[in-house]
């Protein structure tokens, strides 16, 4: 089994290699159109420095976020300009941008590998450049504008701040996807990690926030470590860390893989592909790594919508679509992938089907829904991996952006026994709309774009061999996460009308938004505010979203909606297969044509994966609807569902805990750790103390038996210098002459 | 070559002298606004001689007549780009150290403006003519000009230490501490330039010359005789003193404590350039193309040490000389600076130690032609001249701008000031001046060598060269006082950004000056940018340290026949006139 995925993988791999060839031949002599992608890192940057000059002259308009809007949506027009002029698209083009770090050490005049290290600060564009890169510039420029909005409760210095990260985030993305170098790519990589730390900890007089950023940051730093090992032996085996040159390097290992003589191969070469994976699961948050992103939700909805849904944490997946050739070296580490994502794709599921705030349910099927993609690329389906992706950006961003409405409107309110028929109130019937085509996406609604993306990963996983039981997973999951995602449309934004306030705990900055923010702005809708909410719920009225929060939440919609075309766009899975044709992550190429197709209980998977999939989204929905919304009478309770949670016992309660993974880690990773650490605490202070007093005494001693010298006596001075230089000129009279 | 070609490439040095005498005399005008000119000026001046030493000094690509015939073809226009730019941050830094109580007198009409005690203007024009030597030195072909040149660098710096104390005005504890230190600084300096002067005369005397290019065509061909290395190891040795090597080091601190924080930043940087100008150009005679450590067979039969074309070493004499120079200057400085207290003295002995890291890179030499920046040690350390110029300055503009409340001293008088000492006067200074404490802690983790500063990017190539050439050695001992240095300047920025403000030390104000803060700034600045966009900094001093080596392919049958001087047609060419 393993051997023919294997050779399938290695042959088309070979035949992309082949193909890019005299493509990284000509990227030798630098592209000089796609320079222009070297714009976005100087706007972003610039975008940086200026909100932090806004910081600093305490600029209290909304003049940052303009800055930013502009600035990205310029960002986005000169990645556009050069998907449009085809730069890239079919051969991978080097922009260079300039020398950053270039060493060389060794013997005179030979210069071969392990004699020096090239890093410059120069984009590889290639189409999965170009894919990643219209979408996040897309997508922040649109997250920036609803920012505008969203933030302006917070206008001053932490507006400022706010956008200087989101500028700094930007940059970062953009140094880490389209970096010719796995160096610079680790500065990106570092770089969302610092920003995602930031925007988390936003409201850093919040402990919780706090607690979350830290979390967030820590638990990444494991999955950097394995990215820094990887790197550090990808140099060490290749002898660069340039993609063009460890491609080629790595030509003989697939070759030698193809022929399925896995001994050929070091161990080191098996092991780069472990580590790197290691990393994309710290930052996609993977099993078992995924336990700080719906944590990091603590951070501003437009952070939690662009960052921790829509593009950093699809790094990882970026990540090992770009080193696509490199995993294809190991004989473990497609599968490994496969089965880390599939299994994070069920957990995260069944988590999200029992909790009961809605950003967390979102952030949960962030986290299976990245389950999915790894899962494609485990199934050998980059293209299923990548469209998943770019479907997953549109309609996650869209979902967490309602969210966010929802949590601006009302106070910070987002337990969803507390919210009901938001759709009916008046002023959100955008928000609802918006959410009802997320969750159509989400679910895999027959003919929307989430659909197609699942169904392709789906598909392949079970015409892959040996991937069938993921297959039947993955399906399981499809289901599970239409129930859940239907649960909170069903209980939040239709049924009867009923909401309540969230308190100072959910949003403590959202108090102020009442108090001065928005106090103007809105007091017409505080006049005119429904009779019901006021009755029921003592003074509160929820403000309705903007003009430029429902803008962004149109767009979304709609590009969640047309995402579904470019599945049309083309043969074999659309425009998104033409992109990643062309690219280091080419390898679908060859799925379409394998001849040994698995199936699906006997069936073609391809042609019959629609039908099974709907069905099962079908089922999803139709139980989210009887158990919440067919006889539910009230926001807090649906008589249905809460009879089989009870009946569930213990389970749901487990379910709700998160299964306790938190505990667990806590238990198993952080007490042993803090006994180790006093444990080593004590060593450290009987015994390394001592050395280290020692090393540190002998320079002083050494300095203190020389200090006399310096008499800042004359005389002393100058038989010191004569005396000397008779010394030095007789020990190289004595040794040398 | 008549004497009018040779003036047409000193454009920047005619600038510079020509401002050196319009700022003698605008010092000693009796109104206030025209003796404020003097600053402005020197600073023209100092951008003016920048851009004509861009427009007029031949790079390393154009022979000329002139740079056919240097070592160093690309040398001089490197040189003196970086005096100038390092120059202007200097002269920012500068402002206000003499007279600053006298004119303070006069602006509150206290006291008349009287010539005789009026320091302005002598210290502006020293100032130029010390930078003036210093150009000299970057274009040097001549032992003789060389000389002249290292002189006019040094003899200001001399005068510059003992006005600078000045600055106290009537506290004589402070100008006493100044003037003695100028002494030390003057007789030991002389001291200094005797040796390697009788250098200079004993390399005249082996090879019948003073042009360094036939000195080293001489070498190349003929081999070194022990006159001519004699000579040659004394020199070297000598020029230890203006880059501050053991063993002619012991200066160094008490002449940057004694005069005042800005003109130890000067001191910091022009002799130290001027001297590893010198000491290139003079390994640059010998070439680096001798036998290696170990296969020398040296001394030959006729007592010569021959050139070899397979060679990548200096003579074994001067690579041992340079060589223990170089760990015993490194080491030496590092750890007598883990004892100071006084942050001059510590920035001195740290000093010590940069002279030792740049050593190695002397040492090591340019290598193979068309090597790699990593592999050139001259590149090195003409990079690292740069950004030790740029980031020790932002370290002294702290110290330069942070100045004791007069108030607190019983016999204060206005205008007099009296600068901080104890490292423990910087404590919590992120939290009460950030600016000033945000470039404390930029400089000293830069001069500490931490990666992302540009600190990092200098060293680097001075361990990968010392490493190419094979100085495993040095390269340990290169490290183990990279580590010793992180003690102190470590100590430094838990100083200004972890401890809180040392209720015991006397309150500080900063400088009236503002020049001097932005000098601090824009180091910090400097140093921030060049982490980033150093490549094309690196780039000229590659291009720089270009090295036209001597042609030594028969040097080994030189006894059997002169070699005709077709490999050489351009020099031939020019010397036939």
């Amino acid at each position: 089994m393993q051997v023919t995925l294997i050779d399938l993988a290695t042959s088309s791999v070979a035949a992309a290699l082949a193909a890019e060839t005299p493509a990284a031949a000509a990227s030798g002599t630098p592209g000089a159109g796609a320079r222009l992608m070297l714009i976005v890192p100087v706007l972003t940057l610039l975008g940086t420095v200026l909100c932090g000059l806004c910081a600093a002259l305490r600029v209290k308009s909304k003049l940052p976020a303009w800055t930013t809007v502009a600035l990205l949506a310029g960002s986005f027009a000169a990645v556009a300009a050069t998907f449009s002029r085809g730069e890239g698209v079919l051969s991978p083009v080097i922009a260079h941008g300039f020398e950053w770090i270039s060493i060389a050490w060794g013997g005179w005049g030979s210069g071969g590998l392990g004699h020096g290290i090239t890093a410059n600060f120069s984009f590889y564009v290639d189409s999965l450049t170009l894919l990643w890169m219209l979408f996040v510039t897309g997508l922040a420029t649109l997250i920036a504008l609803y920012a505008s909005e969203y933030m302006s409760h917070d206008a001053g210095t932490g507006y400022c701040r706010f956008f200087a990260g989101f500028n700094l985030f930007v940059f970062s993305m953009s140094c880490l996807v389209m970096a010719d170098n796995l160096v610079l790519l680790y500065l990106g990589w570092e770089g969302v990690g610092l920003c995602s730390y930031l925007l988390i900890g936003y409201f850093y007089k919040k402990p919780s926030a706090v607690a979350a950023a830290k979390k967030a940051f820590i638990v990444n730093r494991i999955g950097d470590l394995g990215l820094a090992l990887g790197i550090f032996l990808i140099y060490v085996q290749f002898g660069s860390v340039e993609y063009a040159t460890v491609f080629e390097a790595a030509r003989p290992y697939i070759d030698s893989f193809r022929s399925g003589d896995f001994a050929a191969i070091p161990a080191a070469v098996q092991l780069i592909p472990i580590l790197l994976m290691v990393g994309a699961f710290g930052k996609s948050a993977q099993l078992p790594l995924y336990v700080w992103l719906p944590d990091a939700m603590e951070g501003p909805t437009p952070v939690s919508a662009l960052i921790h849904a829509a593009t950093m944490v699809t790094a990882g997946v970026y990540l090992i679509a770009r080193t696509y050739p490199l995993f294809l070296c190991s004989e473990h580490a497609l599968p490994v992938v496969a089965w880390v994502g599939t299994l994070t794709a069920l957990l995260a599921a069944t988590i999200g089907m029992a909790q009961f705030d809605i950003k967390r349910i979102m952030a949960y099927s962030t986290v299976s829904q990245l389950g999915y993609m790894f899962a494609g690329l485990g199934a050998l389906t980059s293209v299923g991996a990548a469209f998943h992706v770019l479907t997953h950006a549109f309609f996650k961003a869209l979902l967490f952006l309602c969210c966010g409405a929802v949590m601006h409107g009302f106070a910070g309110q987002l337990d969803l026994r507390r919210l009901s028929g938001l759709i009916r109130v008046p002023g959100w019937k955008v928000v609802g709309v918006g959410m009802l085509i997320g969750c159509a996406n989400l679910a895999g609604f027959p003919f929307t774009a989430g659909f197609f993306s699942k169904d392709m990963i789906l598909a392949e996983a079970f015409v892959t061999p040996g991937m069938a039981p993921i297959g039947w997973l993955l399906l399981l999951t499809a289901g599970l996460t239409a129930y859940y995602t239907f649960r909170v449309f069903f209980r939040v934004f239709v049924g009867p009308v009923s909401f309540e306030p969230g308190d100072e705990v959910h949003s403590h900055a959202h108090d102020e938004a009442h108090t001065h923010g928005h106090s103007s702005d809105h007091a017409n809708t505080h006049d005119q505010a429904p009779a019901h909410a006021s009755t029921a719920h003592g003074h509160f009225h929820p403000h309705a979203p903007g003009w430029a929060i429902n803008t962004v939440l149109v767009i979304l919609s709609g590009l969640s909606i047309a995402a579904a075309g470019l599945y049309f766009m083309g043969p074999h899975g659309g425009w998104v297969a033409s992109m990643i044709h062309h690219s280091s992550a080419d390898l679908p190429a060859a799925i379409g044509e394998h001849p040994s197709h698995g199936s699906f209980l006997g069936m073609d998977p391809h042609k019959v994966m629609y039908y099974v999939s709907a069905v099962v989204g079908f089922a999803g929905i139709a139980a989210a609807f009887i158990l919440h919304y067919a006889g539910r009478t009230s926001a807090a309770t649906s008589r249905r569902a809460d009879t089989l949670s009870d009946r569930l016992g213990v389970i749901a309660r487990a379910a709700r805990a998160k299964w306790y993974v938190d505990e667990v880690y806590d238990y198993l990773i952080r007490t042993p750790l803090w006994v180790l650490s006093h444990v080593f605490h004590l060593v450290d202070k009987l015994i390394v103390d001592g050395l280290v007093d020692l090393f540190g005494w002998l320079p002083r001693a050494f300095g203190r038996s020389i200090r006399p010298s310096q008499s800042g006596v004359l005389h002393g001075y100058a038989v010191g210098m004569a005396g000397g230089l008779a010394v030095i000129l007789l020990i190289v009279l004595l040794v040398a002459w | 070559m008549t004497i009018a070609d040779r003036l047409s490439f000193l454009w920047p040095e005619i600038i510079l002298f020509g401002a050196t005498c319009g700022v003698m005399m605008l010092g000693l005008s009796k109104h206030r606004s025209t003796r404020k000119l003097c600053a402005p000026v020197s600073g023209i001046a100092l951008i003016a001689a920048g851009v004509a030493a861009w427009l007029t000094t031949p790079g390393p690509d154009t022979v000329t007549a002139q740079t056919g015939q240097l070592l160093f073809p690309g040398l001089a226009l490197y040189g003196k780009g970086m005096i100038a730019v390092v120059g202007v941050l200097m002269l920012l830094l500068v402002a206000g150290t003499v007279d600053r109580a006298d004119e303070e007198h006069i602006a509150a009409r206290r006291a008349r403006f009287n010539p005789l005690s009026s320091n302005r203007a002598e210290f502006y024009s020293f100032f130029l003519f010390s930078l003036t030597g210093l150009m000299l030195c970057a274009g040097a072909d001549d032992l003789i000009w060389l000389f002249l040149a290292l002189e006019l660098t040094s003899l200001p710096t001399y005068i510059m230490v003992t006005m600078s104390g000045a600055s106290a005005g009537s506290w004589m504890a402070w100008r006493n501490k100044s003037q003695e230190a100028g002494v030390k600084y003057f007789f030991l300096g002389a001291l200094g330039a005797a040796v390697f002067l009788y250098g200079f005369a004993l390399i005249y005397g082996g090879t019948g010359s003073t042009n360094l290019n036939e000195i080293s065509d001489h070498i190349a061909h003929q081999g070194l005789n022990s006159l001519t290395m004699t000579g040659l190891l004394l020199a070297l040795a000598g020029l230890g003193f203006k880059v501050a090597a053991v063993p002619m080091h012991f200066y160094t601190a008490d002449v940057y404590e004694g005069a005042a924080a800005p003109v130890s930043a000067f001191l910091a940087f022009t002799p130290k350039t001027a001297g590893f100008l010198g000491i290139i150009l003079l390994c640059g005679c010998m070439g680096w193309n001798y036998p290696p450590h170990g296969l020398a067979e040296a001394p030959s039969a006729a007592g010569l040490w021959s050139p070899d074309p397979a060679g990548n070493s200096l003579p074994e004499p001067i690579r041992l000389m340079l060589w223990v120079i170089a760990a015993l200057t490194m080491t030496v400085g590092n750890v007598l600076a883990i004892l100071q207290n006084s942050i001059k003295r510590l920035l001195a002995y740290s000093s010590i130690a940069h002279s030792g890291y740049m050593l190695v890179g002397v040492m090591v030499g340019p290598g193979a032609a068309d090597g790699p920046f990593g592999k050139n040690g001259v590149a090195a350390v003409l990079f690292y001249l740069f950004c030790y110029g740029v980031m020790n300055l932002g370290a002294f503009a702290v110290v330069a701008v942070l100045e004791r409340t007069p108030g607190r001293l019983a016999d204060a008088q206005p205008g007099e000031v009296h600068e901080i000492e104890s490292i423990d006067e910087l404590r919590g200074l992120c939290r009460t001046r950030p600016l000033l404490g945000w470039v404390m802690a930029i400089c000293s983790l830069s001069l500490l060598g931490l990666p992302p500063l540009v600190g990092f990017f200098a060293k680097a190539p001075l361990f990968t060269s010392a490493i190419s050439a094979g100085e495993i050695t040095l390269v340990v001992v290169l490290g183990i006082n990279s580590a010793i240095a992180a003690y102190y300047y470590l100590r430094l920025v838990r100083c200004v950004m972890l401890e809180d403000p040392d209720p015991a030390s006397p309150p500080t104000n900063e400088s009236p000056f503002g020049s001097r803060r932005l000098a601090g700034v824009l180091s910090a600045a400097g140093v921030l940018v060049l982490a980033v966009g150093g490549n094309a900094v690196m780039r000229t001093a590659h291009h720089a340290a270009a090295y036209r080596a001597a042609d030594a392919t028969d040097a080994r049958h030189a006894d059997l026949h002169r070699p005709d001087p077709s490999p050489g047609q351009a020099r031939a060419a020019t010397d036939a006139p």
